[in-house]
């Protein structure tokens, strides 16, 4: 795996409609649509939602294939979804298989299909905000968004912070571990033998990459306290973030959407 | 405003850049992978571990969820890649016991008063702390998959059962893991003095 796909994530490069909105209001709007998806009961309505997600893919560039590729950890899940519904459905039996006893029915099958589908819009939908936004710039958004909880001390300034700092660290200490493995392992630690000799052998590896850890963090604040960094109160921020006309057509959007959902369900 | 950088606040934003270093570890220790048969131990239940007995209930707990927004983010961190698709995944509740045990294996070994205290907790304690910590993981790890099973598969089943699925099957595996994380701790808060 390249190291530039951990710091980037699922983020896919672009500058369509769905790139150029704010990271709020693609949060607010995904979940907004999650909430419908999973209110739903009707098989038509998850077609419809389907469609919204066919209009997302168009407004934000983003190949079908691409998208696709989010599914495909949750395989087992939709195999076990559609063959569970599949099988212990009652209804009209249009295939029996007598040798197990079971039956599989009409309504086992439209089932199994609306539940792994809505399980797939899910995730897509889910998908879509850190597709079309950088990690950091979500983070960013989020500090704007929590930061009302400043005031009951929640340290949300500094947990942007830390996750930021967490990815910046990603890469390199991944490659760092990596690096110590093969030193070690040139120097003779070997991952073989029996199991107590394996589990003691681990130390070699562990305990140069937690020292070299911590001598990065003492580093890293003393770095920070040279620049004068006192916390999160009157900091400015390098991107700006601004609620454009897309941004209210978008929440407004998923708000009838959503109404649509509640009176048809 | 004149900046105030005092003692404290110095060693604040240490701990706070050392939990956000352990979030990385966490995920980097997804990377490594010890070859033993039938578990492949990944070290990644080990630096949960290691953040609450090394950072303390708090700084542990905060790494560890600064490790789960990470993911959630999208960078592929967990063991099936990553992505806020992830929270519909029936093993989410593992990685949301992660915060929890940390801060258990931090608040159980060291009090709530942390970087304070001295004297070095025993093997046997840290074999016992860490044994109760893992357990911890399975609280929320069995809830949602109970959970998701009932709302997104769509197939309640009952929650012995979900016991039985999440919790039993994995016994054996953690075992092992319990005792090499202790030999670690042990060694590493010996060596390691925060």
């Amino acid at each position: 795996m390249a190291l530039k796909d951990i710091t980037l994530g699922q983020y896919f490069p672009g500058n369509s409609f769905l790139h150029r909105l704010d990271p709020r209001s693609k949060l607010f709007a995904s979940l907004i649509f999650m909430t419908c998806l999973l209110l739903s009961q009707k098989f038509f309505l998850f077609l419809l939602l389907a469609g919204i997600c066919v209009l997302g893919l168009y407004l934000s560039e983003i190949p079908l294939s691409r998208m696709l590729k989010n599914l495909k950890p949750f395989f087992w899940l939709f195999l076990i979804t559609f063959l569970i519904h599949l099988f212990t459905t009652p209804g009209k039996e249009f295939i029996h298989i007598s040798i197990w006893g079971f039956s599989l029915s009409e309504e086992g099958f439209v089932n199994g299909l609306s539940y792994s589908l809505r399980l797939g819009l899910l995730i897509i939908f889910a998908a879509f905000l850190t597709m079309t936004t950088p990690p950091i710039e979500i983070t960013d958004s989020l500090e704007k968004l929590f930061s009302p909880l400043k005031r009951f001390k929640v340290p949300v300034h500094e947990f942007v912070l830390m996750v930021t700092l967490s990815l910046r660290f990603l890469p390199l200490l991944i490659l760092e571990a990596d690096r110590i493995k093969n030193a070690q392992l040139s120097r003779g630690v070997s991952l073989e033998g029996n199991l107590l000799q394996r589990i003691k052998n681990i130390v070699p590896m562990i305990l140069p990459l937690f020292i070299s850890a911590i001598r990065r963090a003492e580093d890293l604040a003393v770095a920070m306290e040279a620049r004068h960094y006192i916390g999160g109160e009157g900091r400015t921020s390098f991107r700006k973030l601004r609620f454009r006309r897309g941004d209210f057509g978008m929440l407004a959007f998923a708000g009838l959407a959503c109404l649509g959902v509640v009176v048809l369900k | 405003m004149a900046p105030n950088i005092t003692d404290k606040s110095s060693k604040r934003l240490q701990f706070y850049i050392l939990a956000s270093l352990f979030a990385a570890l966490t995920a980097a220790g997804s990377f490594i992978r010890i070859p033993i048969p039938y578990v492949p131990i990944t070290l990644q239940t080990l630096f949960v571990i290691l953040s609450g007995s090394l950072l303390g209930a708090k700084f542990g707990a905060l790494s560890q969820l600064i490790y789960l927004a990470v993911g959630l983010l999208g960078a592929p961190i967990f063991s099936q890649g990553g992505g806020p698709g992830y929270i519909f995944q029936p093993t989410f509740g593992y990685l949301l016991g992660y915060p929890l045990a940390a801060f258990t294996i931090g608040y159980l070994l060291w009090g709530r008063n942390f970087p304070g205290s001295i004297e070095s907790p025993t093997f046997l304690k840290i074999c016992l702390v860490t044994t109760i910590g893992v357990l911890v993981i399975f609280i929320p790890g069995v809830t949602v998959l109970y959970l998701n099973l009932k709302y997104i598969v769509a197939q309640p089943i009952a929650f012995s059962k979900a016991v039985w699925v999440g919790f039993a099957v994995f016994i054996p595996g953690d075992i092992i893991k319990v005792m090499v994380t202790s030999i670690l701790t042990f060694r590493l808060r010996k060596i390691l003095s925060i």
